[in-house]
């Protein structure tokens, strides 16, 4: 810990002994943080290590189990995001806080409190002034639904420095920003800090941060690792420390006799809204990983390649063109999509656990249009047995599973389709206990094995390090980096994300042209 | 600057004119089907009937205001139609015929004090103990009902007369509460599309996490969402009591009547949409089918058939901007697929 003491500006955000739990996980646990004026104090770490809870709480949306939060001296004494805006918080949400069917105006008048806003019927002109203060030429009566992600991120940050706040929370600012747009966005803050705005930043692009911040407070697993000087710190030391979590996880064995094999599913030129165009190759019998800060268009991209998501481009599986324009176009072709949200989109969470396996296949268990349920639970009871599921009976309905047991239930499909090519799994293991991830683990290796193309995306490096034989980071909805299976390891995935290569790939790539 | 702007500033300001559709539609409807009526049958443009009309809208009209609360806010309240059942018995007690006027005040006074109760239980339902609108109002329309049966199990109880005379009082063919209801609707509207308040509500209803992240308190506006809602309907159950002048157990469809004018008035089930005066307009259009078919020797059995089939033409021509914006974004998939498809294998 080496918090040095800094210049005598007074503290104008303070968090002190602050933790938050959500259901099982805890997300933030006993964090002190403080903002001084004029500073810019850098919040890093990786996927789900507390950042985004901690700025929540900071500005008034999320209410903390235990400790306080001062601003400018004085105590938040309930959580209200409008409190909070009068003590001088200002805040840019990561997934943006803006109601789409308002006009940019509306939006921007709604963030601003009283005193600093004009009478209503002068709303438009108002917000055209304060868009022209702030460099941002989009025009005030747009509905805010009509722009482009760059240009809502740079909104945001203008409504968050609208009230002239003392405190300005940036949550990963810069994710849907090209070179010019971080360029501006930069400028705007180091005006503002300044002018002795305090700034809390929170990215995990550390060589963003370590160009702008003063200090860096690292986080994880929400527990804070200590604020350091920015000046002395290298992006080597930050990741040791970003990372570095014990290692109690076990994986299925690597086949290392694999030899070389057939491309299975091939991606080329697709894109959508979030992401594009990626080219990409996947083996049979391979797990590829794909690796990348939240919020960079890896989640799209796999709903994507199964049609659930809107896509132009083109995917290949076993050669044969793949529909991309609808789920079922997938299905067909044996590309099957574990979607991150299993309660709302891969289980039905009151059908028991039987439904859930066969819901898919129950032709096969049918004659002249009635089940035969003795073959049916004769499977289902099979694939309990082999992905170790723990239910007290098959008809036991879904949601009072635990979360492992559910993940492993909605595996059960691709064991039960016949012709499975491809398997996308979206954060399998999320919200898992240990002991169910080596079972979800072992049946993905157990279908790779098989000859299916798996493909992994996770937020957890470790996960993908000591699962995958090949990874690839996506940023900014590109593919920047390919690490190959034998130079897989958590440090070499963190430090692909968030490293300086990337900055490097993406200055070299032409700055991604306008879809007129 | 470095953001040009993507789209065509023509995609990008936003169809102004969709909220005023209901309304346009709706006042077209009423103009027509009264022109209509009065051409053919004298017996409509009397002082008379005019007068009956707009007295019987009244209960509806109010009771849709109040809905176009909740739709707003994006719930439903189903209670109305039992509160105002429960108003009306109430009534029969508390305001019986030849009270003097402060016991005719204090029954009034009872009768809000239900109201009260019955929006801040629905509220607390749905906001604190966090049950879906829909069930949470079922509930107390059930115990209403029941509460009202137990009251009077079969209409009984005359009204204060003078009370229900107050009440109906007209000027010519005009009501005079109903002048109040018309202005009560605009000043309403005018808040809600040109102030912050308004602003607030809209903005919770149409999504709930940015407008809180906006700084706006939700859990405020939907809990007096609510209220308002049982208030409304309470000053629709005055109504219905100087119509009926009996304490009736049983009244018609409120709920459902309610919920279809606010929506046919341009409210959202989604929320987040809505008018006061696009309500009152669709509550008038309503009771004027019902109204002018006896009148047109057809009978009212036509005017269920034809308020359901309007209220789904309505809701179609409503959909019109939404409808043809996607049909454009479909034709313009459809489009670069084929130049996709053009570049990759030609010929």
């Amino acid at each position: 810990m080496s918090t040095t003491p800094g210049p005598a500006s007074p503290v104008v955000l303070s968090l002190r002994g602050v933790s938050k739990r959500f259901g099982a996980v805890q997300a933030v646990r006993e964090v002190s943080v403080d903002c001084r004026s004029g500073e810019i104090h850098a919040l890093v770490g990786e996927n789900g290590s507390g950042k985004s809870t901690l700025l929540g709480i900071a500005s008034g949306f999320l209410a903390p189990d235990e400790g306080s939060v001062e601003i400018g001296g004085r105590p938040l004494a309930t959580a209200s995001v409008a409190d909070a805006i009068r003590l001088g918080v200002g805040m840019a949400y990561q997934t943006y806080s803006q109601v789409l069917e308002m006009s940019v105006a509306e939006n921007l008048y709604l963030a601003t409190p009283p005193g600093g806003r004009p009478a209503y019927r002068d709303m438009e002109a108002w917000a055209a002034r304060k868009l022209e203060e702030f460099r941002l030429h989009i025009p005030a009566a747009a509905l805010a639904g009509s722009l482009s992600l760059a240009e809502r991120q740079l909104l945001e940050a203008v409504k968050a420095l609208l009230a002239e706040p003392r405190v300005l929370l940036l949550d990963e600012p810069t994710t849907a920003l090209g070179p010019e747009g971080i360029e501006q966005l930069h400028a705007l803050v180091f005006e503002r800090s300044r002018a002795g705005v305090g700034v809390m930043y929170v990215s995990h692009r550390l060589p963003e941060v370590l160009g702008i911040a003063d200090r860096i407070t690292v986080l994880r697993d929400g527990v804070s690792q200590g604020t350091f000087e920015a000046a002395g710190m290298s992006e080597d030391a930050l990741v040791t420390l970003m990372i570095g979590r014990p290692l109690q996880q076990a994986f299925p064995d690597r086949d290392s006799d694999r030899g070389p094999s057939e491309v299975l599913l091939e991606v080329s030129g697709l894109r959508g809204d979030r992401f594009g165009p990626i080219d990409l190759q996947v083996y049979k019998g391979e797990i590829l990983g794909i690796a990348g800060a939240e919020g960079n268009g890896q989640g799209q991209f796999l709903r994507a390649l199964t049609g659930a998501e809107h896509s132009t481009g083109t995917a290949r599986c076993n050669g044969e063109k793949l529909d991309v324009g609808s789920p079922l176009g997938a299905l067909r072709a044996g590309v099957v999509l574990l979607s991150g949200d299993r309660a709302r989109e891969s289980l039905f969470p009151v059908l028991s656990v039987r439904a859930n396996t066969t819901i898919q296949v129950l032709r096969r268990f049918g004659r002249i249009g009635l089940l035969n349920r003795g073959r049916e639970r004769a499977a289902v009871l099979d694939l309990v047995r082999r992905l170790k599921i723990r239910a007290a009976s098959i008809e036991q309905p879904v949601l009072s599973l635990s979360g492992g047991n559910q993940q492993k239930v909605s595996l059960t499909r691709p064991f039960l389709l016949g012709a499975v090519q491809a398997i996308l799994a979206d954060e399998p293991t999320q919200g898992i206990d240990v002991g169910s991830r080596f079972d979800i683990y072992d049946a993905l290796r157990a279908k790779a094995r098989d000859g299916v193309a798996v493909v992994v995306k996770s937020s957890d490096p470790l996960e993908l390090a000591g699962l995958c034989d090949r990874v690839v980071v996506i940023s900014r909805g590109r593919i920047v980096d390919e690490i190959p299976g034998a130079e897989l390891s958590e440090r070499r995935i963190t430090q692909a994300i968030v490293g300086s290569r990337q900055i490097r790939r993406a200055a070299a790539v032409p700055a991604p042209e306008r879809q007129a | 600057m470095t953001l040009e702007p993507k789209l065509s500033s023509l995609l990008r300001s936003p169809p102004k004119f969709r909220g005023w559709m209901p309304l346009a539609f709706m006042a077209l409807l009423v103009f027509g089907l009264g022109a209509y009526a009065a051409v053919s049958k004298d017996a409509f443009l009397t002082q008379y009937n005019i007068n009956n009309l707009l007295l019987i809208t009244m209960p509806l009209a109010l009771a849709s205001i109040g809905q176009t609360n909740a739709l707003l806010v994006g719930g439903f309240d189903v209670s109305v139609a039992a509160l105002m059942t429960m108003c009306v018995v109430t009534a029969s007690f508390t305001m019986p015929v030849g009270s003097a006027w402060y016991v005719l005040v204090l029954g009034a006074l009872a009768l809000v004090g239900v109201g009260l109760a019955t929006g801040v239980l629905n509220a607390t339902l749905i906001r604190v103990i966090g049950l879906p609108s829909i069930i949470a109002t079922l509930g107390t329309l059930s115990i209403l009902q029941g509460v009202s049966l137990v009251l009077r199990d079969h209409p009984e109880g005359a009204i204060s007369s003078e009370f229900a005379n107050a009440m109906t009082k007209s000027v010519g063919f005009m009501p005079i509460a109903f002048i109040g209801v018309v202005v009560l609707a605009v000043v309403w509207d005018v808040w809600l599309y040109r102030s912050r308040g308004g602003l607030s509500m809209r903005a919770v209803g149409l999504d709930e996490t940015s407008a809180r992240r906006l700084g706006t308190n939700a859990g405020r506006v939907v809990f007096l969402a609510f209220v308002v809602c049982s208030l409304m309907a309470v000053v629709a159950g005055f109504f219905s009591a100087a119509l009926i002048q009996t304490g009736s157990p049983f009244m018609g469809g409120y709920a459902l009547q309610s919920i279809v004018a606010a929506v046919l008035g341009g409210a959202s089930l989604a929320g987040g949409r809505g008018s006061f005066v696009g309500a009152l307009l669709a509550a008038l259009f309503l009771s004027l089918i019902l109204n002018v078919l006896p009148l047109l020797r057809q009978p009212t059995e036509y005017g269920q058939i034809a308020i359901g089939a309007l209220t789904l033409l309505a809701l179609v021509v409503y959909q019109g901007p939404e409808l043809w914006a996607r049909l454009r974004a479909a034709w313009e998939t459809v489009r670069l697929s084929r130049s996709a498809a053009a570049r990759v294998s030609p010929g």
